[in-house]
Order: C-alpha cells, then sequence, then structure tokens
C-alpha cells in the first residue's frame, strides 16, 4: 500500500543529497531524543546535509523506506545513496572514525555528544518540503 | 501495552538461536528498551544487516506499540 509518489520523490531525496537525514523534527527543533543525538553527530562531523522531518507522514514514509531499504524506524541516515542506519550505528561508527571516513572528512577530537541540544548549523541546507 | 523484558528476549533469542541476548529498559516504562546481542548469524554481515534481524525479531511488537523504541547493540560471537 506504498503511494508511489512518495516513494519516487524519496528515492529521488536519496540520489540528489550525499548526506541525507530522515528524522523526526527539524535539525534546530528535533522532536525525539534519537533523531536529536543523530544531529548531534553530524554537527561534529561538519558536514554538510539535508534534513527531512518525516513527522508530517509518519506513517507513508515508514512504508516507503521499509520497501526502499528494509527499514522502518527514524532518524535514518543515508550516505552516498545507502542506508547507514539509525542513531545507534552512526553514533558507533562516529566513535570508531568510520563514519568520518565515509563523510570524506577528518575524524573530530571530540566524538560521542552527550544528549543536549545543539545549535544550529548554519551551513546546512534548509529543512527538505515534501508535497503531497 | 508495555512488553516485559522477557518477552523481548524470547523474541530475540527465538529468531537468533545460540544468540547472547540482554534487554534492559532505559526509562522505567517499558517501552524504550535496549537490547545488546551477540550472535553467531553475524558473523561478516554490516552492522546495518545485524541490526535488521535484531529489528525484524520484534517487528510485530513495533507494529502494534507496545515497543516504542529500541537501542540495538550488535557484535558477532
Amino acid at each position: 500500500m506504498t503511494d508511489p509518489q512518495l516513494k519516487d520523490k524519496v528515492e529521488e531525496l536519496i540520489r540528489e543529497h550525499k548526506v541525507l537525514l530522515f528524522m523526526k523534527g527539524t535539525p534546530e527543533q528535533p522532536r525525539c531524543g534519537f533523531s536529536m543525538r543523530t544531529v548531534g553527530v553530524l554537527d561534529q562531523m561538519g558536514v554538510d546535509y539535508a534534513a527531512l522531518d518525516v513527522l508530517p507522514a509518519l506513517q507513508p514514509l515508514r512504508e516507503v523506506t521499509a520497501e526502499i531499504s528494509d527499514w522502518q524506524t527514524f532518524p535514518q541516515l543515508y550516505v552516498n545513496g545507502e542506508l547507514v542506519g539509525g542513531c545507534d550505528i552512526v553514533e558507533e561508527m562516529a566513535a570508531s572514525g568510520e563514519l568520518a571516513e565515509l563523510l570524506g572528512v577528518e575524524q573530530p577530537a571530540e566524538v560521542a555528544a552527550p544528549p543536549q541540544p545543539q545549535p544550529a548549523d548554519p551551513q546546512q541546507s534548509p529543512p527538505i518540503q515534501i508535497d503531497s | 501495552m508495555a512488553i516485559s523484558l522477557d518477552e523481548v528476549r524470547l523474541l530475540i533469542e527465538a529468531a537468533l538461536p545460540g544468540a547472547e541476548v540482554e534487554v534492559v529498559d532505559e526509562t522505567g516504562t517499558q517501552d524504550h528498551l535496549r537490547a545488546t546481542v551477540k550472535a553467531p548469524q553475524f558473523e561478516g554481515l554490516s552492522r546495518i544487516d545485524q541490526h535488521r534481524l535484531v529489528k525484524k525479531a520484534v517487528q510485530a511488537r513495533f507494529d502494534d506499540g507496545s515497543i516504542h523504541a529500541l537501542s540495538v547493540k550488535t557484535e558477532p560471537r
């Protein structure tokens, strides 16, 4: 029962953006602890990334990502068109240096941010809106 | 509807025979759980594939709302 237009749009976003985060809320106002922590990691990595708030279409987006990536929980980080994982995996890879390598950046000196609000990153793209 | 930690552990053990599984309640409300799983089936799998196996074991409980959030840590056994 996946919405084919939504699926096309999601696939397009994954292709278009080198680093893409599906999250609950926005980087400035995350609406879940896991999303907030994932944003924190990306901000520490210092990369540009695009963020999509899944809350306006949560169940339809779960169905779409289940089909595309066999994964239904959020946040989801995609890099170079592939699902990297959710918060747990992103944090583990950040600590091990694998995420910096994947993103093509220097490993930051201080990784594994404690769960607390991060200031907005002026470099990132504005939140994506899906018109359905 | 909350879920018992034992039930989650049993679901994962059933899906991954031979696994060492620990499930704890992160918030005291029995719906934010953390599962630490060491399983032979993880050998050679990427982290995401390891996590997929664990998530699949408890998918029905996500779908019916018993589990609100599940943190997963995996390693091959």
